[in-house]
């Protein structure tokens, strides 16, 4: 449940993170907006998304672990997505040009692709943060989870519980990032570095 | 040929950055079916000037003609590494709205003209710098433009590569296509060059402009040496 609400949050982050990344392409105005929209996410705490998540939608909603995961992943996301923007290769906008590409294709075919590498590494510490907060999310007020069972042994004065359910996080979170998150990054690094 | 028939021209092009003058009052000129050289010593501009006829940077003053379709090669090859070679060769076609059929038709033609057929299936990781370089060439001329520029198309090759490269250049302009491009080698320029324009360290000047068209090999490379030396 918890690692399927931290996917879930992350899915949307990520999608959102990678439109905007779109966005961010299209004018200066855009960029100084998505920039700013980036400090003003960074700067909110985790408790005040979960605090305002919970008021809103209620305590046995699904819905406020999912997108405090995805408001931690965002800003990480985002900013990966935006540096790595920034730093592309003039070349690879000119040699677009020089193609004939149509504007709108130079996103998806140019100049995401070669974000990839960044954006995987970015990708696997934005999924551990987001992984790590919605349990806490969980605790404060869900009907299941890693974080609601902590938080249920821990009311009822159940160290062993709260231990045990503690290394289930950890191994989940170990699993995740070395069998999986890991290899992705490296295939990922493999398959798109740009060659000089 | 006569001075109309240029296809491409730059008059008197001057550019600056930062205030400091990289082209002074540069002019150049391609003919069809021309190949043109520009030869300069580093930091020269050279590579300022073809964006500047390629239209990737204006002038601050001057003015660039062209009278027909341009592409340019740049000096770093570019290929995207997650796409095949016949996949960044085709990548230009398939935003011109050409039938596949005839797409990949027209990247086996460029890539038997540049001699990496066989080599088409290949990811640019997996091959050599020679291949990498004649696909990112491929990739521009299978929009059949009428103006090519190359910048450095030479650097980094081995002998034989640079040798098939320069038979691929002169069968280019026997297409009627017309070639600007830059080089170091004095003998390669020779050995293929209509005309030469020489540049003077920056900011860049015209110094000479050497007529080699119709001149036999030896006195070509001959010429050349001369206008470098005077």
């Amino acid at each position: 449940m918890t690692l399927l609400r931290t996917l879930a949050g992350f899915t949307l982050a990520l999608t959102v993170a990678v439109f905007l990344g779109y966005v961010y392409t299209l004018s200066s105005t855009a960029r100084d907006a998505i920039r700013a929209l980036n400090t003003l996410v960074q700067s909110v705490s985790v408790l005040v998304w979960i605090i305002v998540f919970l008021m809103l939608f209620g305590v046995f909603s699904p819905l406020p672990p999912i997108l405090v995961a995805a408001a931690v992943a965002f800003p990480i996301l985002l900013s990966s997505i935006v540096a790595g923007l920034e730093s592309t290769s003039r070349r690879l906008v000119e040699l677009a040009v020089m193609l004939r590409a149509p504007r709108w294709r130079l996103y998806p075919d140019f100049l995401l692709p070669s974000l990839l590498p960044g954006l995987a590494g970015a990708a696997r510490a934005a999924l551990g943060a987001a992984l790590r907060i919605s349990v806490v999310a969980e605790a404060m007020g869900a009907s299941g989870g890693i974080g609601y069972m902590i938080e249920n042994y821990y009311s009822l004065a159940e160290p062993r519980g709260v231990f045990a359910w503690g290394l289930l996080l950890v191994a989940l979170m170990v699993v995740l990032d070395q069998l999986i998150l890991a290899r992705l990054e490296g295939w990922v690094k493999e398959w798109a570095t740009m060659q000089r | 040929m006569g001075y109309n028939a240029a296809v491409i021209e730059g008059r008197c092009i001057t550019k600056s950055y930062g205030g400091r003058l990289v082209l002074d009052c540069v002019s150049v000129r391609a003919d069809r079916g021309e190949l043109v050289a520009v030869v300069g010593p580093n930091g020269s501009g050279k590579t300022t000037l073809l964006r500047i006829l390629a239209g990737l940077e204006e002038p601050d003053s001057g003015a660039v003609i062209r009278r027909g379709s341009i592409t340019m090669v740049f000096q770093e090859n570019l290929l995207l590494p997650w796409r095949s070679l016949r996949d960044n060769i085709m990548l230009g076609l398939r935003y011109s709205g050409l039938p596949k059929r005839e797409a990949l038709r027209r990247v086996e033609w460029a890539a038997r003209l540049l001699g990496i057929e066989e080599h088409l299936d290949k990811k640019p990781g997996e091959v050599s710098g020679g291949t990498a370089r004649k696909a990112a060439i491929a990739r521009m001329l299978v929009l059949n433009p009428d103006i090519l520029l190359l910048d450095e198309p030479l650097a980094g090759l081995d002998v034989s590569s640079r040798l098939s490269l320069l038979r691929t250049l002169n069968n280019l302009r026997s297409d009627g296509r017309s070639i600007i491009f830059v080089d170091h080698n004095i003998a390669d320029v020779a050995s293929v060059a209509d005309r030469v324009y020489l540049l003077t360290p920056a900011p860049a000047r015209v110094s000479a402009v050497v007529e080699l068209a119709g001149l036999p090999r030896e006195e070509r490379l001959r010429k050349l040496v001369r206008a470098l030396e005077g």
